[in-house]
């Protein structure tokens, strides 16, 4: 590792870049305009927020908080539990715990850092985490096993029996750190009554985890608060999710990032509410005025990511997508599955409804969101069984109506790469144009972004996508 | 008496299955140590562990899985495709790890392209990922599962009484292999790696009272052997499945005998007994879901650092060899903190990356065992 990279803390660094980001459009257009001639690194996708108005700004603002919260969380005398981003965050926000999501983490680290993170990626492998293992927590996590960030107090995972290669991450930093850690652990089925009890009692073994390492009961007040605002962001979710389907496509391909992430960082918070708020009044005004998200208020061709999206130096593929008139229909990682949601329609035992009446009703209800996360929902089972991601993406496609299906993930993804090849030709079957790429989301030096695009830009044509 | 271990270990259809089979029983296929074998074979059903043995290409394996997944599972789907496996009734697929689930799906579509690959019975046999009051109950239940889906396929019924027998078949043959063990951690063996790895390859391929039969005489000739193995570094293997006598002898044929393991295909199959009181499908799911942990069990790497440590002490090993096959991460990344722990108690370790399947890198395996044993000696 580079002296220079162990001169500061990781998350500090980030930190303060993302604070500064985030008051970048306080000032006038002018002044904006010429510091981002100093910020070569990330000004492509920091324009991509601010161009955006309110929604891109609260964003902004929403990840220069939540990196602020994991950096104070110990001077604050709060605890850190290092999770992952299918990880249901209300629970922990409820135990005033801070979450350390590493993936976003990851994210936010290789999207705005010249070198992305390959050198906490290296760190890990030096330290004996496998080089083949998914870059979406290793790009982070190698900072927090070489101690430049916050440290973690505990570890909760929600990915065994749904991701080994994420359960393995968790377990890896919990053994290397010697700290203590709870999983959660889910069948291969969802709907039947076993799975539902075992969900049930596996979350209720979190809850005395949680109370074990902070010492203190679950505060009910607390918790109410945090399932009203809970409940109302999956209102305004399911209402993005009814604009987003129209013709052409009111929402700007970079909601989707903000969408997802803000959920896996802030879930159950005020901010992240305010956020989803004015998400929908932007998009609103725009179906209202019936113009496209994209920038030039067009739409000419509809991409569905059937995983995840790309995120590499300066998240050059939401600036692909909005120059070539390309709206995002979404991805596997904002599938939420409240009951309300359009995607449940019909298939409502596969949904979740969130309860406030009783402790244990609440409880029970949160169990089910975690249950239904993404991925922790698709990819627990067979692809191709009810419920999982072929069905989950076939009736993506039907209410989205996609004119493509990309997939993209990290290289050290065996759960999707073991059966990638036999969904996507069943999706062909389907009559619908799908591209696998070879790359790492977070991981430049796998495939470049410039070599990704390429990729796309051909099947776009080949295709006759676009022409 | 070796070399029909050896036949049988390295030979798919070996005389017994094909006896058994020309008998007009069923075999069925299983992948992994969390399979109670004993359900099977309490249903007068042959279990046979699913290998990739004899693969000399991953055409059929590289069409349905993706790039980056261990070539453990790609080489069974590669002998399912080419129908080395028509010998089969049924089998059993786990979630071991997640390349291993995936040959679930890979199977059933490599069957719409190659007629015939798969069996009338196929079944996904769920594993919970750690052992709570809850999850023994849901792992019970899957067990019975089971039972009830052999018993209707198969047409048969199995008894309380058939299970009780077979788990007094199965935990003799543990006591048989840990029998085995103690020739083996002798200060001077009388059976190399190679040769005990052949045993416990049997274990799994033929029926278990005739593999009893056969090492209790292989056991009484080894008592009694004179021959001994002096001068070799003692090493132990620990890591990704191995199930190929060849590796061990490379390793072996460096000046090293291999005196102990961790492995699937080694101590953790046989070194846990199951409770012959009590309800026979409950004793069975306890003693599956707390065998020796895997790492696919999530949190268990202080247990199973204790037992690498009271294994190699007990052997009294020179050095540790940890490997993986590529892309399995589980093992890999573990071997990682296995090697800082275990050097810290000051027992020399080698980490080793390598694919499964035909030996094409015997020659670099060879490099670096020489290089280890030159640092241990
Ligand atoms: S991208 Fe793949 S390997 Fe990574 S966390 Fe998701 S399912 Fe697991
Ligand atoms: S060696 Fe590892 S990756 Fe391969 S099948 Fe076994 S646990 Fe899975």
């Amino acid at each position: 590792m580079r002296k220079e990279t162990k001169e500061y803390n990781f998350d500090w660094n980030m930190w303060t870049i993302l604070e500064n980001a985030s008051k970048t459009a306080d000032g006038f257009r002018k002044e904006y305009e010429t510091l981002l001639n100093y910020i070569p690194n990330y000004r492509n996708v920091l324009d991509a927020f601010v161009k955006h108005g309110e929604p891109g700004i609260l964003f902004l603002k929403i990840i220069a908080k939540y990196s602020n919260d994991c950096v104070r969380a110990h001077i604050e005398g709060r605890k850190t539990a290092g999770v992952t981003f299918c990880f249901a965050t209300p629970v922990l926000y409820a135990f005033n715990i801070q979450p350390v999501t590493l993936e976003p983490w990851s994210v936010l680290g290789t999207v705005v850092l010249k070198r992305g993170t390959s050198e906490f990626l290296d760190y890990c492998s030096e330290l004996g985490f496998t080089e083949t293992s998914c870059s979406s927590q290793r790009g982070s996590l190698g900072a927090y096993l070489c101690d430049l960030a916050t440290k973690l107090d505990f570890v909760v995972y929600d990915s065994p029996g749904i991701c080994d290669t994420n359960a393995n991450s968790f377990a890896f930093a919990a053994s290397y750190l010697d700290i203590p850690f709870y999983q959660l652990n889910y069948p291969s089925t969802l709907t039947d009554e076993r799975a539902k009890e075992y969900h049930h009692a596996d979350f209720k073994g979190l809850i005395s985890f949680l109370e074990e390492q902070t010492g203190r009961k679950l505060d009910m007040e607390k918790l109410r608060e945090i399932m009203k605002e809970n409940k109302r962001q999956d209102e305004l979710t399911c209402e993005l999710l009814d604009l987003q389907r129209l013709k052409p496509s009111p929402m700007p391909p970079i909601y989707e990032l903000m969408l997802y992430g803000g959920r896996f960082m802030m879930n159950g918070t005020k901010e992240y509410t305010q956020l989803l708020e004015s998400m929908v009044a932007h998009t609103r005004k725009k179906a209202e005025a019936g113009k496209a998200g994209t920038t030039s208020g067009n739409e000419r061709a509809r991409g569905l990511f059937c995983y995840i999206d790309h995120y590499t130096t300066d998240g050059r593929l939401w600036d692909f997508l909005d120059k070539r008139d390309i709206s995002h229909m979404g991805s596997i990682l904002f599938n939420f599955w409240q009951k309300d949601s359009l995607y449940a329609a019909g298939k409502e035992d596969e949904g979740y409804n969130l309860e406030d009446e009783s402790l244990e009703a609440i409880i029970d209800s949160l169990a089910d969101q975690m249950s239904r996360m993404p991925m922790v929902k698709q990819i627990r089972g067979p692809y191709d069984a009810p419920g999982m991601w072929l069905d989950d993406t076939l009736g993506a496609i039907n209410i989205m109506k996609p004119d493509f299906v990309v997939y993209m993930g990290t290289m050290g993804c065996r759960n999707t790469w073991g059966m990638v090849k036999p969904f996507v030709r069943d999706l062909e079957k389907h009559g619908i144009p799908t591209l696998y790429i070879y790359a790492d989301s977070f991981d430049d030096r796998v495939q470049s972004w410039e070599a990704v695009a390429d990729k796309l830009e051909e099947f776009l044509k080949i295709r006759k996508i676009i022409t | 008496m070796m070399n029909e271990w050896k036949e049988i270990a390295n030979t798919m259809g070996n005389t017994y299955l094909r006896k058994w089979k020309e008998s007009g029983r069923a075999a069925v296929g299983y992948p992994c140590t969390y399979v109670p074998d004993e359900v099977i074979y309490a249903a007068d059903i042959l279990p046979y562990r699913l290998r990739g043995t004899g693969t000399t290409s991953s055409s059929i394996g590289d069409t349905y899985f993706g790039p980056v997944i261990c070539s453990f599972p790609k080489c069974v789907l590669q002998l399912a495709g080419e129908g080395r496996f028509n010998f089969l009734d049924g089998t059993i697929i786990v979630p071991g790890c997640d390349s291993m689930r995936r040959l679930d799906e890979c199977w059933r579509k490599a069957a719409d392209d190659y007629k015939g690959i798969l069996p009338g019975f196929f079944h996904y046999f769920g594993v919970p990922h750690k052992v709570t009051d809850y999850s023994l109950m849901w792992f019970y239940e899957e067990t019975l599962k089971l039972k009830e889906k052999l018993e209707k396929h198969f047409g048969v019924t199995i008894t309380d009484k058939a299970l009780k027998g077979a788990i007094s078949v199965y935990n003799e043959s543990r006591k048989l292999l840990m029998q085995l063990d103690k020739l083996r951690v002798k200060d001077e063996p009388v059976i190399n790696g190679e040769d005990a790895l052949s045993i416990i390859l049997a274990s799994t391929a033929i029926p278990r009272d005739e593999f009893n039969k056969m090492l209790r005489k292989t056991l009484s000739q080894l008592e009694t052997k004179k021959e001994t193995i002096k001068g070799k570094k003692r090493l132990m293997l620990v890591g990704s499945i191995n199930d190929d006598p060849e590796f061990m002898k490379v390793i072996e044929d460096c000046g090293a005998v291999i005196v102990t393991d961790t492995m699937c295909f080694g101590s953790r199959s046989y070194s846990d007994l199951t409770e012959e009181e009590g309800d026979p499908l409950f004793a069975l799911a306890k003693r599956y879901l707390n065998h020796a942990y895997c790492p696919r069990m999530f949190g268990y790497y202080k247990p199973r650092l204790k037992n690498i440590m009271d294994r190699a002490k007990e052997a009294k090993v020179d050095g540790i060899i940890l490997q993986n096959i590529r892309f399995c991460d589980l093992h890999g990344s573990e071997n990682g903190i296995f090697e800082r722990d275990l050097e810290k108690e000051g027992i020399p370790c080698m980490r080793m990356e390598r694919e499964y399947g035909p030996l094409t890198e015997s020659g670099r395996v060879k490099m670096r065992i020489d290089a280890f044993l030159e640092r241990i000696s």
